[in-house]
């Protein structure tokens, strides 16, 4: 009963994940500031501006539905923290069970569609406009992400997480195999957060906020740990599917190593937005279907074909 | 007790995160061009934790360039009325002040504070970066003060 109220509050979920997510937010500012040579917030910001979103106003314009428009923020929080307790952390996972990672997969895309719901029941056009986006954005992108993320399942014959790295232990980080696969996750990744390169949906200069326009207070607060939460899982996730080696005999060895392996991600992440430009939506589309599906499928024939 | 170590954290938390939309009731575009300095690396006002919003749904600070024409007026109120509270409202430059060379203008109702309170006044034309982060930096030392 305790160790599951622990598992639940504490450590893999709730307390954990929310420290992560500021974390990766401060990080990822940071790295990104120094990339352009300036000097970048301090270490408590993320914390400021949460309790700093808690503590305004929360309006919502007329014609808004008050109880969806507070449900979906909560909703997203709740789906990446339940996928969050499922991804092994330095190889320690408390309910791992085969199929584990579908699970987390269909978790992952309920904030997705939760933008597009906060896009069409706040009225007003921007936002409107950004939930359409969201929605397009995701057809592009999460073709080829799960395909790409199905590779090492494949290659393990197991679609446990746990599997999967116990798999990896044995014939060596599946990032060597399948280099194509990780950097489609990666993109896939980067199209799921809305992350620069791909914030299409939030593009600041196109649709000021997206989906997110007519949020305030409160709700954009949850909106934000959401998405923070929802990084870290990802990155968690990318972790242990392509890198492995975080299920060590040693404890500290293996948090060390998952640390490291962190900072890795992470770096990829911050230096992607640093060096590209955002693409439009129809050539996000385009890039999606013509480019990395097909390169996603070559990926999964050659994990088949290695397996054989 | 409770509630001052509350109000306590909420000061703390809304003076380290302004987050910023700048909006042009009509000037000539030089602060505005002064106010994009902020962002560029030699400044960068991301370091005091300010960052610049488009929504003003987002947005604490309501920065305002240029002075108030007739046609503006109505936008003006619109914007700072869909902005949640606390929220605070500086007048750069010096039209925006006391609507500048434009003063006595048939078009031209003069600054900021004949539509809404003004809580700091950055005079110059154009006003310079290192004026706006003085003020900005002012503005965050009242906020920690008296909410």
């Amino acid at each position: 009963m305790f160790e599951a109220l622990f598992y639940l509050l504490i450590f893999p979920g709730g307390f954990f994940l929310v420290l992560v997510g500021l974390g990766f937010e401060w990080l990822d500012r940071k790295l990104l500031a120094l990339f352009q040579r300036r000097v970048g917030p301090p270490w408590y910001q993320p914390l400021a501006d949460l309790i700093k979103l808690f503590s305004k106003e929360d309006l919502l314009p007329k014609g808004g539905n008050e109880l969806v428009a507070t449900l979906l923020p909560l909703l997203s929080l709740c789906a990446v923290l339940v996928a969050g307790l499922y991804v092994p952390i330095a190889g320690f996972t408390p309910y791992s069970f085969e199929g584990d990672l579908i699970v987390i997969l269909f978790l992952m895309s309920v904030p997705t569609l939760a933008y597009y719901l906060a896009g069409i029941i706040s009225i007003g056009i921007y936002s409107i406009l950004g939930g359409g986006r969201s929605l397009l954005q995701y057809f592009s992108y999460e073709v080829p992400f799960l395909i790409a993320l199905s590779g090492p399942a494949v290659l393990a014959r197991s679609w446990s997480i746990e599997g999967i790295l116990t798999a990896q232990f044995t014939l060596g980080s599946f990032v060597l195999f399948q280099p194509l696969g990780f950097i489609l996750a990666l993109v896939g990744l980067i199209g799921k957060l809305k992350r620069d390169p791909l914030d299409i949906p939030s593009a600041k200069s196109e649709v000021v906020g997206g989906s997110l326009t007519e949020f305030s207070g409160g709700k954009l607060g949850f909106w934000h740990l959401a998405m923070n939460i929802q990084a870290v899982v990802g990155i968690f996730l990318i972790i242990n599917l392509f890198l492995g080696w975080t299920k060590l005999a040693n404890p500290f060895v293996a948090i060390l190593v998952f640390f490291l392996e962190f900072l890795v991600i992470v770096g990829m992440l911050s230096s992607a937005s640093a060096i590209f430009a955002r693409l439009r939506i129809d050539q996000l589309a385009g890039l999606g279907w013509r480019i990395l599906v097909p390169l996603s499928l070559a990926q999964i024939l050659f994990v088949i074909l290695m397996g054989v | 007790m409770i509630k001052n170590l509350l109000d306590k954290t909420y000061r703390w938390a809304q003076k380290n995160s302004l987050w910023v939309i700048h909006f042009n009731t009509g000037g000539c575009n030089g602060c505005d061009i002064e106010i994009l300095d902020l962002l560029t690396p030699r400044y960068d006002i991301e370091r005091l934790g300010i960052i610049a919003e488009a929504s003003p749904r987002h947005a604490d600070v309501l920065l305002c360039t240029g002075p108030v024409t007739q046609q503006t007026s109505a936008g003006l109120w619109q914007i700072y009325s869909q902005m949640p509270s606390p929220k605070w409202v500086v007048a750069v430059g010096s039209c925006s002040n006391t609507g500048g060379v434009f003063y006595g203008s048939d078009t031209v109702l003069g600054g900021v504070d004949k539509i809404l309170p003004v809580d700091l006044y950055l005079p110059g034309c154009p006003c310079r970066p290192e004026a706006i982060i003085e003020g900005l930096l002012q503005l965050r030392e009242r906020i920690s003060k008296d909410g």
